[in-house]
């Protein structure tokens, strides 16, 4: 019984924000500025109009799809290939080589954000896509690689062994028996990666200068007028920005959390 | 591996795209700008009107956040990053000293403009080391906004306020007789030059050198601070913006209000204000010592020092800030011209502006802009931070002010900023 | 033979990786690391950018604006990643127990840890700013603060718990059980040792997250009222960004990275040993 009752007030305590969010997003500005509004009386998709025709909202969105599918991309097949050599082949440094990867998870971005400007702006990469994919790249590195080498090293040395045996280089055997058998861990990977980029915001505030190559979040964050700020546009901008990761979650939400603890439970 | 390949095609391209189009022959011209409501439109129009009178120059539009933080954020990460573009740029008033300093913004001196029509504080603003690096484009001051219904003149004495003011409030039933900005932000600075104005003082003198511990000061700061002992302003406004203010007196909660002039439209049109037709605006208040001030707010326009096509972005500057479009801008847009010539009768603009000529033109011709200095906003911050915890009685307020104007002193000195030496009556 | 040449080709297939790495991360760290040790006041180009050895440091330990900031930091992370632990582990109990539909839950419970930091923030931010007046209260603005983060990643800890629990083989509360102990004997004979790895992993990961947050604070307060509710991260980038002081901005930045990484290193020593082990 209590635990039933603790299930439900703690899935409501999530939830709650959320609907009152979206119950916002679709009231007209004017009943807004006391707060959120606890039930639906006058609804109006003024807010939504407004973002896609004044604000430009597919802007962001557009943006935030390719740098977030091209990281994804890129951040899988590389990832892959590095945690395949630390898992099954023999080198030295292979722990120091983990462990620098692995570091790099726990640089504060801050540390960071304003050489790597300066040296983003020599490249001349300042406000375009491979100016975000790179830091995106090599700040989701460290997990996929992490959770890819934990996935590898489960995978059953047998069928491995069988395709050295016949002949096949480690290359082939990568392409051919490894990635195959490891997809539901390299989609786990690439769908962390894909919300992590999705949602990432220093570097897309730091590193973009406008509206052509400025991401969601930042787009969202500075929405703010001089003296006022928008609740309704910003809301509904939530909405749609929740959307899409909304819609992965609920396609992919097992392979989600098998990723999540994976590295966790195993120890 | 598919996906793989796919992946890296899609970078290949986005690499290339990414990496700029070609353009034509003409001088293109970026301007940074509000892109929202009448502002974005006026501008909108503003600029058509010039591209048709200049063929060769076009005027791209880019967007930028209205909010003043947000949009000094970006500026000094676009122009750390010595890039050309914007060409034009934005600026709030207290930011010229530290753009010039830094090397961002180009002397307009070359262009030889014009500048006989523009008013003193916002032409004071536009200046550094004497050189002219800006042009006004419009002002903000601020006003005192009091209820006709309620009182029967505006207050011209902050003696007045503890009095006269007080009495009206609990006479109507109101909680405040005053509301204003003492949340600890730039606002605040404002809030308080206007009452330090009041009493006859200055945060920095002629000189440069801080000021800001004077007697004036410290009687203007206590004043503030009784005010809301006395309860006729709300402990809340010590966590105020421009916002939490304006509801508190268009919703009928105070006598008078200071703001800035956008709360009038909005209050006078506006469909929830319950105080619409009932207030007018007058100058702050004074005392015998001191003379009625106005804190100096709004926007200049700079040229970008990188940009590529400096005259065609003097070209665009020219003529925005020409009576003709200032004019249209105070009547569409309600922001106020930095030219004389305007508040003058006969000039257009009489009968057209939501707060009337008269009222307006004498607060802003005496509109005192905040210290012209390239750290201005680190000395605002020393200050805000003083002034606030002598406001929620932390600290005194002579002590305040007196460590205020010492860390003050000590930044100013680090920076070599310090004041110009006297001159010696007896040089020997 | 065999051996060199797949040491080759490891290379060859971790370059890319680390390549990304040490462009990207290392390179801008040994830069600001060589910042901090210069004066470069964007503002103030005149004094030029001189070696000023530890000036800056110097600076930085008389600040009181940085301990405020580090308290803060601090402050914060200890009582978010409580909060989050407990109710974690609460809910994860709770849904072990109770909830049988998976799917919808499971969807529910992520969307919270999935959204942007900023939206969330911003709709923390919703609801407080109407309704009261906490966010100008230096103290009662952290309440939406840690609500947000507490929102925003309780499901993060509850998932990984809740995974942990399911590994927990049911015959050991059954033994437990027949031994005559009581739930709550179950719970802590039973339950949280064998919780212990899951609830260390969230504890690392959480407390290094919560001291760098930065996207939580910048869009819900600003790091407001004045500076009452500003993080060490915020600060550095008020420095850089707002005060132009890059020099001194750089030694904050090293010095957060210092704090984050070394108690990294120290939970990695003492608890997370087994992380970084190579297959027997």
């Amino acid at each position: 019984m209590i635990p039933r009752m603790v299930a439900i007030l703690g899935l409501l305590f999530l939830a709650a924000p959320i609907y009152l969010a979206a119950l916002a997003s679709v009231t007209p500005e004017s009943r807004l500025f006391e707060g959120p509004v606890l039930f639906p009386s006058a609804l109006s998709l003024e807010h939504y109009r407004d973002l896609f025709t004044a604000r430009a909202f597919w802007q962001p969105i557009r943006n935030s799809l390719i740098v977030a599918s091209v990281t994804t991309g890129l951040c899988v097949t590389l990832g892959a290939f590095c945690a395949y050599a630390i898992a099954r082949l023999h080198f030295r440094g292979k722990r120091l080589v983990l462990g620098t990867i692995l570091a790099v998870t726990m640089f504060p971005q801050i540390s960071i954000v304003s050489p790597l400007y300066l040296l983003l702006r020599q490249l001349g990469l300042i406000n375009t896509y491979p100016g975000l994919v790179l830091p995106y790249l090599t700040f989701a590195m460290p997990l996929t690689v992490w959770l890819l080498v934990g996935y590898f090293r489960q995978l059953p040395a047998e069928l491995e062994d069988a395709a050295r045996l016949d002949g096949a280089g480690p290359i082939r055997t990568l392409g051919e028996v490894v990635l195959p058998l490891a997809a539901p861990g390299l989609a786990a990977t690439a769908i962390l990666t894909f919300i992590y980029c999705w949602n990432e915001f220093l570097f897309a505030l730091a590193f973009t200068l406008g509206p052509e190559r400025r991401t969601v979040p930042v787009a969202i964050a500075l929405f703010r007028g001089q003296y006022q700020v928008p609740w309704g546009e910003i809301l509904a901008a939530s909405i749609v920005a929740t959307a899409p990761v909304a819609i992965l979650i609920l396609l992919f939400q097992r392979r989600i959390v098998q990723g999540m603890t994976a590295g966790a439970i195993k120890g | 591996m598919a996906v793989a390949k796919l992946a890296v095609a899609v970078a290949l391209v986005c690499l290339i795209l990414g990496c700029g189009s070609g353009r034509d022959d003409e001088i293109v011209v970026s301007f940074p700008g509000s892109a929202l409501g009448a502002e974005g439109e006026l501008l909108a129009q503003q600029l058509e009107r010039f591209m048709a009178e200049h063929p060769g120059i076009r005027v791209e539009r880019r967007a930028t956040p209205d909010a003043s933080d947000q949009r000094h954020q970006l500026y000094v990460q676009w122009l750390n990053a010595g890039v050309g573009d914007p060409d034009i740029l934005q600026l709030d008033v207290i930011w010229t000293a530290e753009f010039a300093a830094a090397g961002w913004i180009l002397s307009l001196d070359r262009f030889d403009p014009d500048t006989a029509d523009l008013l003193p504080g916002p032409l004071a603003a536009s200046r550094y080391r004497g050189r002219l690096y800006a042009l006004p484009w419009f002002v903000d001051v601020g006003l005192l906004y009091w209820r006709t219904d309620l009182l029967e003149g505006p207050p011209s004495s902050f003696a007045d306020l503890g009095g006269v003011v007080a009495q009206a409030a609990g006479r109507a039933g109101l909680p405040y007789a005053f509301v204003w900005q003492g949340a600890r932000y730039e606002g605040l600075v404002t809030v308080f030059l206007e009452f330090l104005g009041g009493h006859g003082g200055r945060i920095l003198d002629e000189r440069g050198a801080v000021r800001v511990d004077s007697e004036a000061a410290v009687r203007a700061l206590s004043l503030m601070k009784q005010s809301i002992e006395d309860g006729w302003a709300p402990k809340a406004v010590l966590g105020w913006q421009e916002e939490q203010v304006r509801f508190a007196f268009q919703n009928g909660k105070a006598v008078l209000m200071r703001n800035w002039p956008y709360a009038y439209p909005l209050m006078e049109r506006g469909a929830d204000s319950k105080v619409a037709g009932r207030f007018a605006v007058a100058p702050m208040p004074a005392t015998s010592s001191g003379e009625p001030t106005a804190a100096l707010g709004g926007s200049l326009l700079a040229i970008n020092a990188r940009s590529e096509h400096p005259e065609a972005a003097w070209a665009v500057i020219d003529y925005l800030t020409r009576p003709a479009q200032m004019l249209d801008r105070a009547v569409q847009v309600g922001q106020y011209p930095p030219r004389r010539s305007l508040y003058q009768e006969g000039s257009g603009l009489q009968g057209r502006l939501a707060i009337p000529l008269a009222a307006i033109g004498q607060v802003i011709e005496r509109a005192r802009a905040r210290p012209v200095t390239p750290i201005y906003s680190e000395l605002s911050g020393l200050l805000q931070i003083r002034l606030h915890e002598a406001l929620t009685g932390q600290r005194d307020p002579a002590e305040a002010l007196s460590l205020a104007a010492r860390e003050m002193r000590e930044l100013l000195a680090r920076k070599d900023l310090g004041p110009e030496p006297e001159v010696m009556d007896d040089a020997g | 033979m065999q051996a060199r040449g797949e040491a080759r080709l490891a290379w060859l297939l971790i370059a890319p990786a680390l390549g990304s790495v040490v462009v990207i991360a290392l390179f801008p760290l040994a830069w600001a690391i060589r910042e901090s040790f210069h004066l470069h006041d964007l503002r103030a180009p005149w004094l030029g950018q001189p070696w000023i050895g530890l000036a800056n440091y110097a600076e930085a330990a008389a600040d009181a604006r940085l301990w405020l900031a580090l308290a803060h930091t601090v402050g914060f992370a200890a009582v978010s990643v409580a909060l989050e632990l407990a109710l974690g582990l609460l809910l994860a109990l709770a849904l072990h127990r109770a909830i049988a539909a998976r799917g919808p839950v499971r969807t529910l419970a992520l969307i919270p840890w999935a959204l942007p930091t900023v939206v969330a923030a911003l709709l923390w931010r919703f609801l407080f700013d109407g309704p009261t007046d906490w966010l100008a209260d230096p103290l009662r603005a952290w309440i939406p603060i840690v609500l947000a983060d507490v929102w925003k990643t309780t499901p993060f800890v509850m998932l990984l718990l809740l995974a942990g629990l399911q590994t927990i083989d049911e015959s050991l509360y059954e033994a437990a059980r027949i031994d005559g102990a009581s739930d709550w004997q179950q719970f802590c004979h039973v339950t949280l040792p064998l919780l212990r790895p899951a609830l260390l992993v969230a504890l690392i990961f959480r407390t290094l997250d919560a001291l760098r947050v930065f996207d939580l604070i910048y869009a819900l307060t600003g790091g407001g009222p004045g500076t009452a509710t500003e993080p060490i991260s915020l600060y550095a980038f008020n420095v850089l960004l707002q005060n132009l002081r890059f020099g001194y901005g750089s030694a904050i930045a090293v010095i957060v990275f210092l704090v984050t990484f070394g108690l990294a290193l120290l939970y990695v020593r003492t608890v997370g040993a087994g992380l970084l082990e190579e297959e027997s």
